[in-house]
């Protein structure tokens, strides 16, 4: 029955077992063709399995029992029993006796930029323009609009660098191999929108617990489901408080203008990097196919490869990209780590701008083009002589919370003004909550299904505040 | 000692004591073991376990980083491929290895296998078919043998759960890898074979031929509720004549993959890259244009796809940005590539542009008559109107009063000049004809800018330009 071959790579010694480390499956006894090894009759103590028995009088040495063995530290040439009885038995239950190689130190630096003009490009490419200044060459994308121009820019740029643009087969792919590529080290984005950023959420899961860097650019569209391409804000609940399952965060970046697209790309790898986590970077569809003026940084970084990276050379061969925790200590242990990151990022990463506030008695909360919509609405409400001012979250996770403590200590009322249907008023409230901050009165102006609110809609509700009218009869 | 690839001690892991260190997580008889030890010795042997990155899947292999003393990562259920990609590309010299089971390649992860394996990137994926999703206990699996009883299949495969899925023989049938082979570990001259197919499979990833699978035939002797020998027999007597073993595709004398270039950082080819320039436009305007707005002023273009809306408003604003003002546009479409509908909203601003919204422009350029139906109304008092007098007959009577209306003959102008493709710039043209929102020359600099590049068709754009303005002029002073 068992065929009889030539084993070319044979081990020219006869096996060894250590019965501890023989589960006895049996897989050698056919293997061998002298008869040599038989299923054993006692059980091993330690193991609980009976290990096999060998006979080594008619063994030629073929080593064709070793090839069939399993275990790696199964049946091994016997010229190697000397050598494992040296190993001092402390060292078995030791310190890891592992060489790793120690990881070289790599790091990234800054190079100045030559002076040019202003570009004038759409938001999405501002993004990418920041990207690729932020030593961004890895990029993986999947089209969505009204997200597309980002990937079409870096399909275009990444090649004339010698960077990697990669059209993965969907947004799933698109984000594992961006759990590949940035586990690898390396600074990589993706832009998405709405649908797509749904099916990045279990990657991010990972990414999060596995500690991977990355960027991803969300212009977020009409939803639920399929929605329209319109412009919208209600993926804020998702990048908030929806990153996959688990206990994830990650830091949310709100650019409102095409400017601060590339500034915050820029940022996001410096945050993604400092913190080992996704950077979410949210937009909306305006502002995303919005052109404007754009001014270059004086510098640009080239970067290295952290000591933590899997990237595949001898200097980082010891290291582990990884989020699975079989030991419910173990895993306990790995999130309270999250979150004390999740800590610092609260305590260091706040961002906010605050537009006329220091004598504002009714404050507008705005992000993204609803921001700027808002601040057209401020000068107007400034004009008919009411006391506004804008309030608006960068980031949106953390939440600003210090900034609008500063806001809430004067203004008499908040109006949160969104493309949702409340998810950065949310925001705000378990934010006040946290903080325990008493909360003026707050009231919203809120539009969905692809539209903001307008200039004008903005207006009028501000000036039908029972606050606006009284100080209205008032002067 | 065991290949050197594998680590002295399993630590990886919290129970890692004694034996539990020198004993792998398979169960006795498992393929697993078998697979992993011929990987190793093919690392060993070809020597790139420095540069090896072996990307675990989620399954029976998923604790791989115990074993291999390479660098690891763990992939989400079937995305080791895709993970793949992003090292591979990351550091094309590292050696990819996506090792993966049943469930993980075959079920969830089939198009990242495909789409991976079309792609053709140098990466060995190690496929180990057991025929049963092992480590969440005993269900059917894509390669389930007809009949062959399962936890989800308890009265064995029917047809209604489909039949076996032969990976080898689909991944063959595409073009973009260089080897498949099936093979198995039933016994002696499986099993040297086997060793073989996978270090030469890992042999063409080392020598940058290209992207390599090969299936292997495993035995899972606790979920065939079989003893290992028993299991040897299924493999051999069940699973080998739905799954034939044999190389189904060789095409590893071809060209190989063509190299990855190195990324580059030099600061001067990045910014050409970008397409940034040194040239500073030249300012024509001396203030900003105070007869339309003090400090603001909003623009609705609108359209069909492809009558050009887009691009006059990109030029408006790239007028604007190089007369030092704010400027932004914003489109909306319909969602036909040509045809449908087609509107820009644009806004020019003395310092910044607040609301980019454009809902009461000053100034409407309506390129057909459902257009100007639609926002002509919302064309604020003492705004103006621009609209194609060759297509546009007739005037909708709910335009407000207070409203300058200019008919130009966008189309027919062009078509004059010899290509219908220009009507949005004489368009621009019109517009600046008629509101003198800035000096000719600042939108002649703004189109010569924009077809930098494309010579040949300047002067037409720049005819296109002249007749609109000029037409506009005179029809406005009217």
């Amino acid at each position: 029955m068992t065929d009889i071959v030539e084993n070319k790579t044979a081990h020219k010694h006869p096996p060894f077992v250590v019965p501890e480390f023989c589960k006895g499956c049996g897989r050698c006894l056919d293997a061998c063709t002298r008869d040599c090894i038989t299923l054993g009759t006692e059980i091993n103590p330690i193991t609980g399995l009976v290990p096999i028995a060998l006979d080594l009088e008619r063994c030629n040495s073929c080593g064709l029992c070793i090839d069939a063995c399993p275990e790696p530290f199964g049946l091994r040439p016997e010229g190697e029993e000397a050598a494992f009885e040296l190993v001092d038995p402390a060292e078995l239950n030791g310190p890891r006796p592992y060489d790793a190689p120690i990881p070289e130190p790599w790091p990234d630096s800054t190079v100045a930029l030559s002076e040019r003009a202003p570009l004038i490009v759409k938001g999405t490419y501002a993004a990418a323009v920041g990207a690729v200044l932020a030593g961004c060459r890895h990029v993986f994308g999947y089209p969505i609009t009204p997200s597309t121009e980002g990937a079409e820019m870096m399909a275009k740029v990444q090649p004339m660098l010698d960077g990697v643009f990669v059209q993965a087969v969907s947004e799933i792919a698109t984000v594992n191999m961006m759990y590949g590529a940035g586990g690898a080290g390396k600074r990589c984005i993706t832009f998405t929108s709405s649908p797509g950023f749904s099916l990045m959420l279990e990657g991010m899961s990972y990414m999060i617990g596995a500690e991977v860097p990355a960027v991803f650019v969300n212009i977020m569209r009409g939803g639920p489901g399929l929605g329209n391409i319109g412009p919208e804000q209600a993926d804020i609940k998702l990048a908030c408080r929806g990153l996959g399952h688990g206990n994830t965060h990650a830091i949310v970046l709100a650019p409102a203008t095409p400017q601060e697209m590339l500034d915050l790309a820029m940022l996001s790898f410096e945050l993604a990097f400092k913190y080992r986590n996704p950077v979410v970077i949210l937009g909306d569809g305006y502002l995303g196919q919005m052109t404007g003026k754009v001014r270059l940084p004086d510098h640009m970084v080239v970067p290295g490869i952290p000591e933590w990276a899997v990237y595949g050379d001898h200097s980082h061969r010891g290291n582990l990209i990884c989020s699975i925790e079989l030991s419910e200590a173990g895993l306990e242990r790995h999130n309270q780590a999250l979150d004390a990151k999740y800590a610092q990022m609260a305590a260091e990463e706040q961002r906010a701008d605050l537009h006329r506030c220091d004598d504002a008695d009714v404050v507008l909360v705005a992000c993204n083009t609803p921001a700027q919509l808002a601040k057209g609405a401020v000068k107007e409400l400034r004009d008919k002589g009411v006391s506004v001012g804008l309030f608006r979250p960068i980031t949106l996770w953390p939440f600003p919370i210090d900034a609008l403590r500063q806001v809430t200590h004067r203004a008499r009322h908040l109006v949160v003004v969104e493309a949702s249907s409340g998810q950065l008023e949310d925001e705000m409230r378990l934010a006040l909550s946290h903080a325990d901050l008493f909360a003026p009165e707050i009231s919203h102006v809120r539009r969905q299904g692809g539209v903001l609110p307008s200039q004008a809609e903005i207006v009028e509700h501000v000036m039908g505040l029972e606050y606006v009218l009284s100080m209205q009869g008032v002067h | 000692m065991p290949s050197s690839v594998f680590f002295r001690q399993f630590e990886r892991h919290d129970h890692a004591e004694g034996i539990n260190a020198h004993a792998t997580t398979y169960c006795p008889g498992c393929g697993h073991g078998l697979v992993q030890k011929y990987l190793a010795e093919a690392i060993d042997e070809l020597g790139v376990k420095d540069r090896t990155v072996l990307v675990s899947p989620v399954g029976c292999a998923v604790f791989s980083y115990y074993y291999f003393d390479v660098g690891n990562t763990q992939a989400a259920h079937g995305r080791a491929p895709a993970v793949g990609i992003g090292h591979k590309t990351a550091n094309p010299d590292s050696i990819v290895i996506s090792y993966q089971g049943d469930g993980d390649l075959a079920s969830i992860g089939l198009a990242e296998i495909i789409s991976t394996a079309q792609m053709g990137i140098p990466m060995t994926v190690i496929f180990v078919n057991n025929a049963t999703f092992g480590m969440t206990g005993g269900q059917m699996a894509p390669t389930t043998l007809i009949g062959q009883p399962t936890t989800t299949t308890p009265t064995g495969r029917t047809l209604f759960a489909g039949q076996p899925l032969k990976v080898a023989e689909l991944i063959a049938g595409l073009d973009g890898p260089v080897f498949v082979e099936r093979v198995a570990l039933y016994d002696n001259r499986r099993r040297t074979h086997a060793k073989r197919a996978i270090k030469k499979a890992l042999e063409l990833q080392v020598n940058g031929t290209g992207f390599a699978l090969i299936e292997v035939l495993s035995e899972c002797p606790i979920h065939l509720n079989l003893e290992p020998e028993a299991a040897e027999a299924w493999v051999r007597e069940s699973m080998e004549p739905v799954f034939p073993l044999g190389v189904k595709k060789d095409v590893t004398d071809g060209p190989g993959y063509p190299p990855f270039p190195t990324p580059t950082f030099d600061p001067e080819r990045t910014l050409a890259a970008l397409g940034t320039t040194t040239e500073r436009p030249e300012r024509y305007a001396t203030t900003f244009p105070l007869h339309l707005d003090a400090e603001d002023i909003s623009f609705k273009l609108a359209g069909a796809g492809g009558d050009g809306a887009q691009t006059t408003a990109m030029l408006i604003t790239r007028a604007a940005i190089s007369e030092g003002f704010d400027s932004t546009h914003i489109p909306s479409y319909g969602p036909e590539s040509r045809g449908g509908t087609s509107y820009a909203d644009v806004h020019v601003a003395l310092n910044e542009v607040l609301s980019p919204a454009a809902p009461h422009p000053h100034v409407l350029v309506a390129f057909n008559a459902p257009s100007l139906a639609k926002f002509g109304p919302s064309v604020r008092t003492g705004g103006t109107i621009i609209y194609d007098s060759s297509v546009i007959t007739t005037l909708p009577d709910t335009l407000t009063d207070g409203v300058r209306v200019v008919g130009v003959p966008f189309a027919e102008i062009a078509n004059e000049l010899g290509s219908v493709l220009v009507k949005n710039v004489v368009a621009l043209g019109a517009l600046q004809g008629v509101t003198q929102l800035f000096p000719k020359e600042t939108f002649l600099a703004a189109i010569r800018s924009a077809l930098r590049g494309k010579r040949a068709l300047v002067e037409l754009n720049e005819q296109a330009f002249e007749r609109g303005a000029s037409m506009a002029a005179e029809l406005a002073t009217r």
